[in-house]
């Protein structure tokens, strides 16, 4: 066993040595830090922005919403429901990447990130700030040509009084 | 190097080294090779790949090792590196089957009341490679390199409370395949 550990010690060493074998710099770590940061907060806004969006396109289809369920179905962007699901699962990918994750079980992580998720979409979406970016914001073209696209009514007293 | 240096602690070589000295990595080496070796032994069962495993994360920690944060603890960091290479090699070789989280185990008896404190890292050494590896590892970590539910917790990425869990069942499970033996 002790000529192994030599060897092992001896090989490694001699790698070191001979600059086969090189630290990666701490500033590599650094990007890679702010990169998954970025990152996740990236995943977090896309997916609240999206789920704000679907309950927006669910509440614009007028007053009758409930009984127009087949226009709702048709109109429904499914690439939102698909693009916040991507998104998530990007989001809590990169979580379980930081060191307090581990503490908590899986299934809190996730439950509890799907549902602050929700929740700040939902809450969002309550307060209006997404009407505010239907005629304001940065997303208003993106947002307004879904509408006119998909040609459906937007109830909201904003667009009632213009 | 001198004496000096063989008396930082892990942390403080570390230190030195990322700063430095490159050459005090020996000192860390030596200071693991022969425990982390047992580890990785314990868990693939193969002397020889063991050795790899370890050489290879001796590699591994010292190209990652500016992203160590030497508030922690050194020791903690290169088991969960060696415990990541075993999950490759087992990955690759697909040799085990982990035993599911549900099993459990109607012995309710306390085995500290039968195994003597000092003869049970010895019971289970000898006891180990009968576990599945679910329970192996951390039965590992707790009695033969002694280290604590927060150390295997990190070393392992599970709660504390799973990693409680663990050993709780790996003690029943080692009580009742070692008195078959």
């Amino acid at each position: 066993m002790s000529e192994e550990l030599k060897n092992i010690t001896n090989n490694i060493m001699e790698q070191i040595d001979k600059g086969k074998i090189k630290m990666k710099p701490k500033i590599y770590f650094i990007i890679g830090s702010i990169i998954t940061f970025f990152g996740l907060i990236s995943s977090m806004i896309v997916s609240i922005f999206l789920i704000g969006l679907i309950r927006f396109s669910i509440r614009s289809n007028g007053r009758m919403a409930q009984y127009r369920f087949d226009q709702i179905l048709s109109n429904f962007p499914w690439w939102t429901t698909i693009f916040a699901i991507i998104s998530l699962i990007i989001g809590i990918w990169l979580i379980r990447k930081y060191d307090f994750s581990y503490k908590k079980k899986n299934v809190t992580i996730i439950l509890g990130f799907i549902l602050a998720i929700i929740i700040t979409g939902y809450t969002i979406d309550a307060i209006g700030l997404n009407d505010t970016l239907l005629h304001r914001g940065p997303m208003q073209g993106m947002m307004q040509n879904y509408f006119k696209g998909n040609k459906i009514q937007v109830q909201d007293e904003y667009m009632m009084n213009k | 190097m001198t004496l000096k240096d063989k008396e930082l602690t892990d942390e403080e070589l570390v230190d030195k080294i990322i700063t430095s000295d490159k050459n005090l990595y020996v000192i860390i080496i030596e200071r693991y090779e022969k425990k982390l070796i047992r580890y990785a032994n314990n868990l693939i069962k193969d002397k020889n790949k063991a050795i790899d495993v370890v050489q290879e994360s001796f590699i591994k920690a010292f190209i990652d090792l500016n992203n160590f944060d030497i508030k922690k603890k050194f020791s903690s960091w290169i088991y969960r590196i060696v415990h990541n290479q075993v999950i490759n090699i087992i990955k690759k070789y697909h040799k085990e089957t982990p035993l599911l989280e549900g099993w459990d185990f109607k012995s309710e008896e306390n085995i500290e009341e039968n195994f003597e404190i000092k003869e049970i890292k010895e019971k289970v050494e000898k006891c180990l490679k009968n576990i599945p590896f679910l329970y192996r590892e951390p039965l590992s970590l707790y009695y033969i390199d002694e280290k604590s539910y927060e150390e295997i917790s990190y070393i392992l990425r599970i709660p504390i409370g799973t990693v409680a869990t663990h050993i709780n069942r790996a003690k029943k499970l080692m009580k009742k395949i070692c008195q078959k033996n």
